[in-house]
């Protein structure tokens, strides 16, 4: 893909993240300042664990730091400290360098399973510590403030926050990629390709792994303090380990090995809670279901894959693909449908209010409602429908992939073929 | 410090190494003279390999002293030794497979600039950076292949940037493990052109298996057998030195 065209859609996209909000509902302006934090959060994450080869698996604690500096900011700013609501982020990225600095410095000592067991440790120190330290992280219940007015913006409505929010996000995007064309981002390549030879550069690795993991939890520091800044509350939680492993998740559903992979990844996950969570109690297990399909088949991420297929958007016939691809979508939504309705069946079987329907009807089993149907547990059909949905579905797949093996052979048929006839 | 001591860019005194109870390095007594070229030959297991990890400080000694032109570097870390001006290449490729040519190249002239933690500018208006990065892939005869993987290149290519990295950080002295091992008879004759060639001017230290190259290159041959220094002397006088011919050949053949 050009440059060109690369820099179109950045501006598109972000032409439609300024023009679209005003005119969705509150809950979805909601969900677009949630993906813009999850997306920062995973770019920084991305540079050390994707650039740099540096997965850490306790990033919470500089997502967390980052919000709590943010809200003793805030309290200042009540008690009528000069500093403009906008600048807020300024205290999550001061925060976030500090505790950066220090667990880098340690962590960074060692590489691969051993840093990353170092980094969760760290996070699970304050994980364990921040309840009971009353006056710097408020105990259990946390800590809570106020948005102040600035310049005759109020920051009353979510809106107002997903402005505040898509700025902060632009800037700090902006320079990461800057990051990655500089010297040093050219030696967190390097270093993730071998440590040894950049030692023997005359490069004190160490050194450099801390400064990459500090500007690394710089930037978390400001999503944590964009979070802080949208619920104007924040408490021990956030240094959890569930915060750590979803960032892990988004950055590589998303994909690792691009720039802006993390993005797509944060979006997907986001978008996803957001619709699923109101309809099913289940929807965590189908995240991590997502999460295991990914890493088998597309271990490059949603953006790898989608980057692999525009790379090859001129080579490729698309008269030729349209029908396997649109059997294999076919085929993906039924065994999809057949997941979720069996994942659905069994927690409505497993489920607390069933046992309590089956006390009143203790000679039998009763029957339930999936989907505005009601299904009986020991008919054949309730069981028929979701075995036909994963059968046709894998089936279907299997035919799909016959057809794209076959197109392909075809393919560097037709390759060999041209290059005869150019010799 | 005396003045025929200026002379050596490289001096071993008494240095040993043991990895717990196995001596590896046993007093070895090594001065390299600044702008010579200097090989390190010995049987399978004599410990020219160690020797180099331990000049180029990837090992600490257990005793003795190196220095590098009258200055001490034993004790440094690897990157410090480099900062001094001692260059090393590794006998299996050592290069940054996904990374460019260019890049890889790119990595040590940043390094011998002190452009090491610059966040600020692009590198892509680093001009005489770039610059300097292109005369050394034209030195090492990579230019064409400069926006390649440096991972998809061929061996004897990956062995000449390997060469071209040790230089590119600017080093006096070059330490050169094996340079030419499992290359082809016409392919380690160019890269014996091309290591007479990137040397000229600089110290060389080279571990070498095969005679031909050192005969060829070499102004000094050390003898490495179990872990001692056995004969140093020119290579002329290294072929008919009897103990040296003993150590190669086993003592029934002497």
């Amino acid at each position: 893909m050009s440059a060109t065209s690369k820099f179109l859609i950045i501006g598109l996209a972000l032409l439609v993240s300024i023009a679209l909000p005003p005119f969705l509902s509150a809950g979805w302006q909601n969900a677009l300042n949630t993906m813009l934090i999850a997306s920062l959060f995973a770019l920084s994450f991305n540079l050390l664990a994707g650039q740099a080869g540096l997965l850490s698996f306790g990033h919470a604690a500089y997502f967390g730091v980052g919000a709590f500096a943010a809200l003793h900011l805030m309290l200042a700013v009540e008690d009528g400290l000069p500093v403009p609501t906008p600048l807020l982020p300024l205290a999550g990225a001061l925060a976030g360098l500090v505790a950066g600095v220090v667990s880098g410095w340690f962590s960074t000592m060692r590489s691969g399973v051993y840093f990353a067991l170092v980094t969760l440790a760290i996070a699970e120190l304050f994980h364990s510590l921040t309840p009971h330290l009353q006056g710097l992280f408020g105990g259990e219940s946390g800590i809570s403030s106020m948005r102040m007015p600035w310049m005759g913006i109020r920051f009353a409505t979510i809106l107002e926050v997903y402005y505040l929010t898509l700025g902060w996000f632009v800037i700090c995007a902006v320079l990461l990629w800057a990051y990655t064309r500089t010297p040093f981002g050219r030696l967190t390549l390097a270093l993730r390709d071998n440590e040894q030879r950049v030692r023997f550069m005359g490069y004190d690795a160490h050194v450099s792994k801390t400064l990459i993991f500090t500007v690394s939890a710089m930037f978390s520091g400001v999503a944590g303090a964009l979070q802080a800044v949208t619920n104007e509350t924040a408490n021990y939680d956030l240094f959890s380990a569930g915060v750590s492993s979803q960032v892990v998740l988004f950055t590589y559903v998303g994909g690792a090995t691009l720039f802006f992979g993390p993005v797509f990844g944060a979006v997907a996950f986001t978008v996803f809670a957001f619709l699923m969570s109101d309809l099913t109690r289940s929807w965590l297990f189908y995240q991590g279901l997502i999460f295991v399909l990914v890493m088998l088949y597309a271990p490059h991420g949603i953006g790898g894959a989608l980057a692999m297929q525009l790379r090859q958007w001129r080579e490729l016939d698309w008269r030729r693909l349209v029908k396997p691809y649109a059997t294999a979508t076919v085929g993906g939504l039924m065994i999809a449908a057949g997941v979720v309705f069996l994942t659905e069946t069994v927690s409505i079987l497993f489920g607390l209010d069933y046992e309590h329907a089956r006390t009143l009807t203790p000679d039998y089993l009763p029957d339930f409602t999936l989907m505005g149907q009601v299904w009986s547990p020991v008919a054949v059909s309730t069981w028929v429908l979701p075995a036909v949905l994963l059968i046709g579905g894998i089936a279907l797949l299997q035919v799909a992939r016959r057809w794209l093996d076959h197109s392909d052979d075809a393919m560097a048929a037709s390759d060999t073929e041209t290059s005869k006839g150019s010799v | 410090m005396t003045a025929i001591e200026t002379l050596n860019a490289l001096k071993l005194t008494g240095v040993d190494k043991s990895f717990g109870s196995l001596s590896v390095i046993k007093g070895v007594e090594l001065s390299v003279r600044k702008g010579h070229r200097h090989a390190v030959i010995g049987p399978n297991g004599a410990g020219k390999s160690t020797l180099f990890n331990l000049i180029s400080g990837m090992f600490p000694l257990t005793a003795g002293e190196i220095e590098l032109n009258g200055q001490r570097i034993s004790g440094l870390a690897p990157h410090k030794i480099n900062r001094a001006g001692l260059s090393r290449s590794f006998q299996i490729t050592n290069i940054f497979h996904k990374m460019s040519v260019f890049e890889n190249l790119r990595i040590g002239v940043l390094a011998k600039h002190g452009s090491r933690f610059d966040l600020l500018r692009p590198i892509s208006r680093m001009r005489s950076i770039n610059e300097e990065t292109g005369r050394i892939l034209d030195l090492v005869g990579l230019s064409v292949r400069s926006g390649h993987l440096a991972g998809d290149l061929s061996y004897s290519e990956q062995r000449a940037l390997e060469i071209g990295m040790t230089l590119s950080t600017g080093a006096e002295v070059i330490l050169l493990d094996e340079p030419t091992a499992g290359m082809s008879r016409e392919e380690t004759a160019q890269a014996v052109e091309l290591i007479r060639k990137v040397t000229e001017g600089k110290t060389l230290l080279m571990v070498e298996h095969d005679m031909s190259v050192v005969f060829s290159l070499c102004d000094r041959v050390s003898v490495l057998v179990y872990g001692s220094i056995l004969a140093t002397d020119t290579p002329a006088e290294i072929s008919k030195n009897s103990a040296v011919q003993q150590a190669y050949l086993g003592e029934d053949a002497a």
